[in-house]
């Protein structure tokens, strides 16, 4: 789940789509907040002036008339409509009195604020927010209603003489503000959701789309040519992408067949007048009683094998490199191949004064194709007996390295190969100076190559075991396979333990 | 043998007829594919060499319709494509055995006249036997003059197969292909050295040599 979540996260579309829906709701976010602000918010400010208009008001009865007058009319507004009031005072006499519908109900402060109003700004009030209980009559059940009101003391000369509260009945109000911050959150909720559901569909048709192009890369890369991309005729971007890909693909594909009927033509123009060649100089030679004539014949119908399978070689790793025989590779244990190369060279090693040994683990799996990898280690252990000097050693190795990686090494104590030359040598007809007057053609490093790339392995050369004098490096030629991936066994479920 | 050569290499062609009749065969040519068929299908051959690249209808579909007109004839395809998947596809398509161009003549000899003894019914045998040396293939024993012979798996593979082909000639390469099953040609003489030790085993203590190396072709097991 969480993998799956993140995938989903790298792709670049899923994630642009998913930017672009945030930002949706950032400005529904924004546009719902201003209709709130513009509608609510000026309600509430509405009221707050209103009521300091009547707190003021009040003053200025008090300020003309007196105390009564204040609390006559406080008597007479109060309790009308969504009015209601407080106003306590203690006479001289220290007698409450107190004046109000809100003298005789339940209140429950909500929040309180300080705020300064009269023109010259010199009365202290408190805003206070705040839940009035109205208890049930015969008609009415009873009710808490919130309430926005304006408390504070009248003054004569600087002296509080009476606190008075004016307050408005704001219910309705709040319950729009409700509903609005409500539809604010859950439109919010529903843009998000429909934005991430969008970005994921979209996202997934566009991968879909892309991965055909992937499979298709890959494939053609794994030398089947004749894929091509798939088209829904819509002429939209992607359709013109495939198309075009398409068309380089014909016309890559007609290039490779041109090329391989090119080689496949001088293959079989060339090797059947060389057949011709070679067949003549063979029956000259047996014809010929002279043995200097028969030993000069045979040695020119050898001359005739040599050129041919040259010439072999290079149209063998030019199929190899095209990736043709990709697809006949299974995954297989290596030991076998390389006990039979082993048993195979190991006397010819004697015969010419090299010691052979090998250390041949078993418990590799790797991807590969018997015929292709004997011939690689076959030409990597030929070229090591031929420029291993007399009395030398020839050790052939099968090893998991630190990565855990297959490694085919053969190594030797001859003369090595020169760092800067190492790259150079796996070249087609490259030769060394020192090895020119040695038969050969310079292409068997480059086959081993040409098979170590198709394998997807990596073919390095290094020093091999130097030489007990130590003029000799060595050479250590290795093949490192990369590792086989296996399908995930799903593990079994736990035995279930009885409680 | 008669053995119908199926090719449009003139030169080659008649060299192959003049090789394999002072072998001791007698020779048909033929010098495409359609001819190739007819003739094939009208007259009894022991054995045919057929090129893949023919004109007028090519090698392999010749092979297919004769197998499916149900003819076994053993045949050797004979091609400039040496590649081993091109191998396998002729050999799929009926082939008895496949050989690249170029090839020496001793090496076609060879194979032709082994798949020509392959479709001989007594094919199925259990002991194989020249002059005084005796193989029994149930056993896995090797006796010379009645004195037992100890040979490794793959020397007696080695031995095996010349002894199959006991009189005739078989080459280096065909060792490699039906010994090791290696489809490419080394540049040493690894061949020859597993041949020198199978020498030292079966002739080294008796007086007439029976393992021959032939000049430029390959060896012979003969009395």
């Amino acid at each position: 789940m969480r993998a799956a979540l993140v995938k989903l996260y790298r792709n670049t579309l899923f994630r642009l789509s998913l930017l672009g829906a945030v930002f949706f709701v950032v400005a529904l976010i924004i546009a719902l907040g201003n209709v709130y602000f513009l509608t609510i918010s000026s309600e509430i400010r509405q009221v707050d002036k209103s009521l300091a208009v009547e707190v003021e008001e009040f003053q200025t009865l008090l300020d003309e008339g007196g105390l009564i007058p204040v609390g006559k009319e406080i008597f007479f507004r109060s309790g009308s409509g969504d009015r209601h009031y407080l106003l306590t005072s203690r006479n001289q006499d220290g007698a409450d009195m107190v004046i109000g519908s809100l003298g005789e109900q339940v209140v429950t402060l909500i929040n309180q604020e300080k705020t300064i109003i009269g023109e010259e700004g010199d009365a202290n009030f408190t805003k206070v927010d705040f839940i009035l209980v109205i208890p049930a009559t015969d008609t009415e059940p009873a009710a808490e209603r919130r309430m926005r009101g304006l408390s504070g003391y009248l003054q004569i000369d600087g002296k509080n003489v009476a606190a008075v509260v004016a307050s408005r009945d704001v219910e309705v109000t709040m319950r729009t503000a409700e509903r609005v911050k409500n539809a604010i959150f859950s439109s919010s909720a529903i843009a998000l959701i429909l934005g991430l559901i969008s970005s994921w569909y979209v996202s997934r048709k566009f991968t879909q789309r892309v991965e055909a192009f992937n499979h298709l890369a890959s494939d053609v890369r794994a030398g089947h040519l004749d894929r091509r991309a798939p088209r829904n005729y819509s002429e939209d971007e992607m359709d013109l992408l495939a198309e075009h890909l398409n068309d380089m693909l014909d016309h890559i594909d007609r290039l490779m067949k041109a090329m391989r009927y090119a080689g496949d033509s001088i293959a079989h123009d060339l090797r059947s007048p060389l057949t011709r060649l070679r067949t003549r100089l063979e029956t000259a030679a047996t014809e010929v009683k002279d043995s200097k004539a028969e030993e000069t014949l045979f040695a020119a119908a050898d001359d005739a094998d040599q050129l041919l399978k040259t010439f072999d070689s290079v149209l063998r790793i030019a199929r190899l490199e095209a990736g043709e025989r990709r697809e006949m590779l299974s995954e297989l244990d290596p030991k076998m191949i390389l006990d039979d190369i082993a048993e195979l060279y190991e006397p010819a090693c004697e015969d010419v004064g090299l010691t052979f040994t090998s250390e041949i683990k078993e418990g590799h799996l790797v991807s590969a194709d018997r015929g292709l990898i004997s011939q690689a280690v076959s030409n990597l252990v030929e070229n090591a007996i031929k420029y291993t000097p007399e009395g030398g050693a020839i050790h052939l190795s099968l090893l998991k390295n630190k990565e855990g990686r297959s490694v085919i090494s053969i190594v030797d104590n001859g003369p090595g190969i020169p760092q800067d030359s190492r790259q150079r040598v796996k070249e087609r007809f490259v030769r060394l100076d020192v090895s020119r007057s040695e038969p050969g053609s310079g292409l068997g490093l480059a086959l081993v190559d040409a098979i170590a790339d198709l394998h997807r392995a990596s073919f390095t050369l290094g020093d091999g075991r130097s030489s007990e004098d130590g003029t000799r490096p060595g050479l250590a030629a290795r093949i490192t396979f990369p590792r086989v991936r296996r399908q995930k066994q799903s593990h079994p479920a736990p035995p279930l333990t009885s409680v | 043998m008669r053995i119908l050569v199926v090719e449009d290499d003139d030169i080659a062609a008649e060299y192959v007829r003049k090789g394999l009749m002072e072998a001791g065969h007698v020779v048909d040519l033929a010098p495409d594919g359609e001819l190739g068929l007819e003739m094939a299908r009208a007259a009894d051959y022991d054995a045919l060499v057929l090129d893949r690249m023919l004109p007028k209808r090519d090698g392999l579909s010749v092979l297919e319709e004769m197998r499916k007109d149900g003819d076994a004839t053993p045949v050797l395809i004979l091609s400039a494509l040496g590649e081993v998947d091109q191998k396998v596809e002729g050999l799929r398509a009926g082939g008895d055995d496949y050989l690249a161009k170029p090839y020496s003549f001793t090496e076609l000899l060879a194979r032709v006249e082994a798949i020509g003894r392959r479709s001989d019914p007594t094919a199925a045998v259990t002991k194989l036997k020249c002059g005084d040396l005796e193989m029994d293939l149930l056993a896995r024993t090797v006796r010379r003059a009645g004195k037992n012979i100890l040979l490794q798996p793959r020397e007696f593979r080695l031995l095996e197969c010349l002894m199959r082909n006991a009189g005739r000639v078989v080459t280096r390469t065909m060792l490699l292909e039906k010994v090791w099953d290696y489809h490419f040609d080394p540049q040493t003489n690894v061949i020859d050295v597993h041949i020198s030790r199978l020498r030292g085993k079966i002739d080294k203590e008796f007086e007439e040599p029976l393992l021959h190396t032939v000049r430029g072709a390959g060896y012979r097991l003969q009395v």
